[in-house]
């Protein structure tokens, strides 16, 4: 089961990305759109039809962490599917006053859930099974490592972050999480 | 204060530019600082070789009592801003325009570190998406948050649905600041403004905030944060009536 995490900035700039593959057992809810739909195999957008239409590709099963391919694990694929739900939680944010929105979109295999920081930065998590209390204790902890990140006097709204204590922050939180 | 003198001597804010490092306001500025490094404090010195500080990732963002910053060494960290700010100008509009960009940089740290030590801790985190109940917490939070004290009176222009005002009758940062005689309009509470703004911006109000002095016989520095907000924000309210 993968993760995907994008900091998106008020602008809608992404300012850290991380794709975290968890060990824990997954409960995945199968797509009945990925069932019905012939395989493609002419189109040089094989591979995208594919992963739009939900079907989990054969290279699904990997416990290592090994990158895999086809079947909504392209790299494009999900940051457009993050994009797309920008769209929602936009809608949703001037409603609703928590900061976790929960399962605010889904796209076949993939849930969204976002967290929204009281200077409108958005992360974005896009997940496969059930996990609130997980995920939220996980928005909360990069939460506080963004407040510290952006108080840094030479952080903007636009850097993108590179810290390495950040990224490894990130990970150790995603890995007790996630 | 010596406003318009050149002076010789080496500023610690030096003008080299650093790389690519986009600044945070709209109303990007063409000045960069950069600070001569500061060794770490000497209880981790002793513990890590030299040149190693200790990461930013690693401290509380509760320790408030300690990290409170008296009120001279502001004072004058300040009147070399304005002084600063003034030798690169070409009058007093861009003079309050460069003390609001200053400010804004400060007010969207601020915004989001105030609301963490709030909302953090509460099991639901929520922010404000109401107009009032956002002036409300700025009036108070923000102005406790920066100042220690929440702000006088807030009020709401007669002839113009859009404007509010945030009212204080004794800026702190104007305590030690008398403005010449040729420069009466200048209002050096624009950082204040310029906090409020990026405070605004980031709940998502925005607005264009500028401050003013409202002087009355019993508060000589009585200062008016004069909130203008954008059509689309008062559409939304009307909308979420």
């Amino acid at each position: 089961m993968s993760h995907h995490l994008f900091l998106l900035s008020p602008s809608d700039t992404p300012l850290y990305s991380l794709t975290h593959y968890s060990t824990k057992p997954v409960n995945n809810v199968s797509s009945p759109l990925a069932s019905n739909l012939p395989n493609w195999s002419t189109s040089a957008f094989a591979g995208t039809l594919t992963a739009l239409s939900g079907a989990s590709g054969s290279a699904h099963q990997t416990s290592s962490g090994a990158v895999r391919m086809g079947g909504g694990q392209d790299r494009h694929v999900i940051q457009m599917i993050a994009n797309a739900s920008l769209d929602v939680i936009e809608d949703i944010m001037k409603t609703q006053s928590t900061m976790f929105l929960k399962s605010v979109d889904k796209f076949n295999e993939w849930t969204v859930s976002a967290f929204i920081t009281p200077g409108n930065m958005k992360f974005v998590l896009l997940h496969e099974g059930k996990n609130d209390d997980g995920i939220k204790a996980f928005f909360t902890d990069v939460w506080e490592l963004y407040v510290k990140a952006m108080l840094n006097p030479f952080h903007t709204a636009h850097t993108p972050i590179r810290s390495p204590v950040f990224d490894t922050r990130v990970r150790a939180s995603a890995k007790k999480y996630l | 204060m010596a406003y318009s003198q050149p002076h010789s001597r080496v500023s610690v804010l030096s003008t080299s530019s650093q790389s690519s490092v986009e600044h945070l306001s709209p109303a990007a500025s063409s000045t960069r600082f950069s600070l001569p490094s500061i060794p770490a404090t000497p209880g981790f010195q002793a513990s890590r070789p030299a040149g190693v500080r200790p990461n930013i990732y690693d401290r509380n963002l509760n320790k408030t009592r300690i990290t409170e910053v008296s009120g001279a060494a502001f004072t004058f960290l300040f009147s070399e801003v304005v002084q600063y700010t003034q030798k690169r100008v070409s009058g007093i509009n861009d003079l309050e325009r460069r003390l609001n960009t200053l400010g804004y940089r400060i007010g969207t740290r601020v915004l989001e570190l105030m609301v963490w030590r709030t909302e953090a801790p509460s099991k639901a985190p929520k922010r404000e998406i109401r107009f009032l109940p956002a002036l409300m917490s700025i009036h108070t939070q923000v102005w406790r948050a920066v100042f220690g004290k929440p702000a006088d009176a807030i009020e709401k222009s007669v002839e113009n649905a859009d404007e509010y005002m945030i009212i204080d009758n004794d800026p702190l940062i104007e305590r030690y600041i008398s403005v010449p005689k040729d420069m009466s309009q200048l209002s050096c509470s624009s950082f204040t403004a310029g906090i409020v703004e990026a405070v605004l911006d980031g709940l998502g109000f925005p607005a264009r905030v500028t401050a003013h002095n409202t002087p009355t016989t019993q508060f000589p520095s009585r200062t008016t944060i004069l909130i203008k907000l954008e059509k689309s924000v008062l559409e939304r309210e009307e909308v979420l009536k």
